[in-house]
């Protein structure tokens, strides 16, 4: 039931701009909680790498001292992978195109990530 | 962690040559060594302490240091190398990356314990030089076989160790590690 709606947020989410192609949500463990991916992308890895990603960007921040992590985002040839935290106990990972308006995506995700952590 | 100490025992037999054979001519061949293997743990000893490196791992415990190590020495005219032992010699080996000892300590450890027990096998056995022979293969199979069974301890604690660093620098979990391996073993 939980899962239903944290895949309804996802799909929300997914639908508010066409450079968005996937989410998840991902527990701080690295497993996925709910996800709208495309069939060629793998959960796990997803899961477990996004999770990873953002444990390394917290110490990051904590140990360069640029105060609590608000999000990592990496950006890659063919696109932008963005991870935030979504409560304590998740996380969430946005895929987006290369050319994507990450101001409106920044919002999106602040939107959904709150609602998610409501829900959790 | 688990291990499988009977196929670590297999493993370092296969490797260093250790039949059953040699292990009887050990323990015949011990009552006319072990006499000797006090001198060879003190020798052994004032050897480390001319290296500067190893100095400083010796200092104020020689004394217990030495008594273990002739322990040992005589071990090998005396035990089986079954399972118990190997798992022994991997415990020896944890206890080395505890206090932080160079891996090469054990392989340079091993040489200087060679070089001492071949004299002493050849004054003791020269007038039977296919028995010296095999004493000495024999020795350097237990040799070898405690020595391929300590490293692979260490190995392993090592790997522990640098992992435990990783998980602290990174804020990992370990169950986030392990899913994030298990997720990635194809």
């Amino acid at each position: 039931m939980r899962s239903d709606m944290l895949t309804a947020i996802l799909n929300e989410l997914n639908g508010t701009s066409a450079d968005i192609e996937a989410s998840g949500v991902i527990s701080t463990d690295g497993l996925m909680m709910a996800s709208a991916l495309p069939a060629d992308m793998d959960e796990d890895r997803v899961g477990a790498m996004s999770a990873a990603m953002l444990s390394l960007g917290d110490r990051t921040a904590q140990e360069l001292a640029r105060g609590g992590l608000e999000q990592v985002l990496i950006k890659g040839s063919t696109g932008y992978v963005l991870m935030t935290h979504a409560g304590d106990e998740a996380v969430l990972t946005v895929l987006a195109k290369p050319n994507a308006k990450l101001g409106l995506i920044f919002l999106d995700v602040k939107r959904a990530s709150a609602s998610i952590s409501e829900m959790i | 962690m688990t291990h499988d100490f009977e196929k670590l025992t297999q493993y370092a037999k296969s490797f260093t040559g250790l039949t059953e054979e040699y292990e009887l001519l050990l323990k015949e061949v011990g009552p006319e060594i072990i006499p000797n293997l006090k001198s060879v743990t003190e020798n052994f000893y004032a050897q480390l302490s001319l290296i500067p490196e190893t100095k400083s791992y010796l200092e104020g415990r020689i004394e217990s240091l030495q008594a273990m190590h002739t322990q040992w020495l005589e071990g090998l005219f005396t035990n089986d190398f079954d399972t118990g032992y190997t798992e022994s010699m991997y415990r020896v080996g944890d206890v080395h990356v505890k206090v932080h000892l160079p891996v090469e300590f054990m392989s340079g450890g091993m040489t200087l314990i060679n070089n001492q027990l071949i004299p002493l096998v050849v004054g003791l056995f020269h007038s039977d030089s296919e028995k010296c022979t095999k004493v000495l293969s024999a020795i350097n199979a237990a040799t070898g076989f405690s020595l391929l069974t300590m490293q692979q301890s260490y190995q392993e604690a090592s790997i522990a160790e640098e992992l435990e660093k990783f998980l602290k620098i990174s804020g990992m979990s370990k169950v986030l590690f392990s899913n994030l391996a298990a997720a990635y073993k194809d």
